[in-house]
């Protein structure tokens, strides 16, 4: 087994009563998709947020490609690649200007050439490269999203509910586009409530409810069981 | 980073359209206000120049009279300007340029241009200080207010720190940007400013260097506020209102204030008034027992009976002894003035602790000599050419009075030994005493600021904490 590249031990969080993460402890390696699986409130956006570095956890620790977020923020966040489920853009840049700017403001920069050529990939109609980002569709713009963080060549990827909104057409395209990312080694993070998407895109799904791990899943599991009825089990307990 | 996020600011602002409007008539504004200010700065210069001239001629051309005919018939003083005062007249209008210089009195200025405009146009003045101290720092903030805060609402501000942003880098570089567009600003000064260098027989180098420096630290100052709080507030409306408020309070309410403070702490009497304390205190009977013994000490030290057996005009001597015994009462009497004014202006300056605005607006009147020292520093000058006249013309009749039978007049060759008034404003290094005050707070502004500006990036790094 490779060292993760996204480690998370006895992570701990708590916003004035409430206790939103209790000593939670996941791993992503290299090349694998885990799908991270909960309830509203269960603590998948905080776990999200303590990774990016943007919340202080007030126990526990978390590597990503072996550098902790509290201790050099910056260059943890070079690491990685973070796609939320509405993925922020500039609206009167084109699709184009949107990716050269993220990227150059994380000090990586490219041609034009290059740009285009990463919009080509991740398949963004070239009609739609140089016109404004509020004409784009989510799926679209979901596109842009992973552009930028295969500009970054991150060693992680972070979605948070990254197919909730896309027609299905567009949540296939960008299932194939996660999976060609994680066959490039991408260690790939998903928060998702979308359970069809994570039993057919995940190598491993991680339940979590009330902040605890309540229940993971390794791929082979996830050939034979329902993923549904596992969860809801879970949930169900949790509450 | 920071020409990235010039040139995408510059995209984005482009496509929108609104703040380069914005920009347009600010830039518009700011070229009126210097090309009127220069107007009547040369209207001035020239005034200034014609007056002295005729002066000097109506001086010459007075014709054989007596000396002390001759110190009443006095002359007129016009205060010089700096080619910076084209840009802030400061209290120039208020303070009077013109002073009579004559016997026996010490005048204040006259000819306030105040005093001749109608009430209105004191709301209707639009000069380049005005647009430098209020209207730029509006513009910075509505340039600048919604640069973090509106990508924190589109979330683009997580989105660009979570890529790897370097929060300090990204706050320097808004920052900077803001800082850039608003020296565009003070690029038409700093033209007028390079003028006046090249064209103007005194350049004024220090003056205008400093002039420039203190409103580049101004804008500095307030690029920063507005980058701080788009920065520390969670929407870019708080962002704005907060903004918007402190602008209110520090240009317009506070100053307002300060004043009235300073004028309630340290209260000053009516020129009228003061100029009848001086003529009250001058001819009371102590000045004629004085006189008096000044006459018999005269009697006695030259061993005579009686002023006609002096070998000299006792008249003229005694013109000038009730000279010198008034200036010691001009000179208690406008000291105790001065140090009131002087004590004002301090509690003024002081309240620059509240507002950077008293700091900007003291520090760039300073530097243009169009405030109340400097004012100081001409009349002063004038007073000394005064009592040089007075002396010259008295000495004169004391000399040559005796000599004459009966009325003794001179000519043109005395008038010519009271050489012309030439002022010039000392180093400007000389009067900064005055001025520490201000030169303080506007230092502990920028210290305050730049605090604060790391206070807000260390929380842009937990930015979802807030």
């Amino acid at each position: 087994m490779t060292t993760p590249v996204i480690q998370i031990n006895n992570l701990q969080k708590r916003f004035g009563e409430y206790q939103a993460l209790q000593g939670l402890s996941l791993s992503v390696h290299q090349g694998e998709i885990l799908a991270l699986l909960g309830p509203n409130g269960a603590g998948k956006t905080t776990t999200i947020n303590c990774l990016l570095g943007f919340l202080q956890p007030d126990a526990g620790e978390i590597t990503i490609a072996g550098i902790n977020p509290q201790h050099d923020v910056v260059t943890a966040r070079q690491q990685l690649a973070y796609i939320p489920e509405q993925v922020a853009l500039y609206p009167r840049l084109s699709g184009i200007e949107n990716l050269a700017y993220f990227s150059k403001m994380a000090s990586i920069d490219k041609t034009d050439e290059a740009f285009r050529t990463l919009l080509s990939e991740v398949k963004l109609p070239s009609h739609a490269v140089d016109k404004p980002v509020a004409t784009y569709s989510k799926g679209m713009r979901q596109k842009v999203g992973i552009a930028i963080a295969l500009a970054k060549q991150a060693k992680a990827l972070i979605l948070d509910e990254p197919t909730s909104g896309l027609d299905p057409s567009a949540s296939h395209e960008f299932s194939q586009l996660i999976q060609s990312l994680a066959k490039q080694g991408v260690a790939i993070l998903m928060a998702t409530h979308d359970l069809y998407r994570a039993q057919e895109d995940a190598h491993r799904v991680a339940i979590i409810n009330q902040g605890q791990l309540v229940d993971t899943l390794v791929y082979e599991q996830l050939q034979e069981v329902q993923l549904e009825s596992v969860y809801l089990k879970h949930i169900k307990v949790g509450v | 980073m920071f020409q990235t996020t010039l040139k995408k600011e510059w995209l984005d602002t482009k496509r929108q359209g609104q703040a380069l409007w914005l920009g347009g008539i600010a830039i518009l504004l700011l070229l009126l206000a210097c090309l009127t200010g220069f107007k009547s700065h040369q209207s001035y210069q020239q005034a200034v120049t014609e007056v002295s001239q005729s002066e000097q001629l109506r001086w010459l051309n007075q014709g054989e009279k007596g000396p002390h005919s001759a110190a009443h018939y006095g002359i007129y003083v016009v205060k010089p300007t700096t080619p910076l005062a084209a840009l802030d007249a400061g209290l120039q209008a208020y303070q009077g340029n013109v002073l009579r210089l004559e016997a026996h009195i010490r005048n204040d200025s006259m000819f306030r241009s105040a005093q001749d405009s109608l009430p209105m146009s004191r709301f209707g003045s639009l000069s380049p200080a005005f647009v430098l101290q209020v209207l730029l720092p509006l513009l910075i903030i509505l340039i600048g207010y919604p640069l973090l805060a509106r990508e924190r609402e589109q979330g683009t501000l997580k989105q660009l720190l979570a890529s790897g942003a370097s929060p300090a880098k990204l706050f320097i570089a808004k920052c900077a940007l803001l800082f850039v567009i608003s020296c565009l600003f003070l690029l038409p000064v700093a033209l007028f400013l390079l003028y006046s260098q090249v064209t103007n027989a005194e350049p004024h180098t220090l003056r205008s260097g400093l002039f420039l420096l203190f409103y580049l630290v101004y804008l500095l100052l307030w690029s920063l506020l507005t980058t701080t709080l788009s920065s520390l507030l969670p929407t870019a409306r708080r962002a704005l209102v907060a903004l918007l408020t402190i602008w209110a309070f520090t240009t317009l309410l506070l100053p307002k204030l300060a004043m009235n403070i300073a004028t309630t702490i340290h209260p000053q009497g009516s020129g009228q008034a003061f100029q009848a304390k001086l003529e009250s205190e001058v001819y009371t009977e102590a000045r004629v027992e004085a006189i008096a013994q000044f006459k018999q000490q005269t009697l006695t030290q030259y061993g005579v009976g009686n002023v006609e057996d002096l070998p000299f005009d006792y008249a003229g001597a005694q013109l000038q002894f009730g000279e010198q015994y008034a200036d010691k009462i001009f000179d208690r009497l406008f000291s105790a003035r001065l140090a009131q004014l002087e004590a004002q202006s301090q509690s003024y300056q002081l309240a620059g602790m509240l507002t950077p605005f008293i700091a900007i607006q003291t520090l760039s009147m300073a530097t243009a000599a169009s405030d109340f020292t400097h004012q100081q520093a001409f009349e002063n000058a004038a007073e000394q050419h005064r009592r040089m006249m007075q002396e010259v013309l008295n000495f004169n009749q004391r000399d040559h009075g005796h000599k004459a039978d009966g009325h003794y007049t001179a000519g043109e060759e005395l008038w010519q030994q009271i050489p012309k008034f030439a002022f010039q404003y000392p180093n400007f290094v000389r009067y900064l005493p005055h001025y520490v005050i201000s030169l303080f707070s506007l230092s502990f502004w920028l210290i305050a600021l730049v605090l604060l500006s790391f206070f807000a990036i260390k929380k842009l790094r937990l930015e979802e904490q807030r």
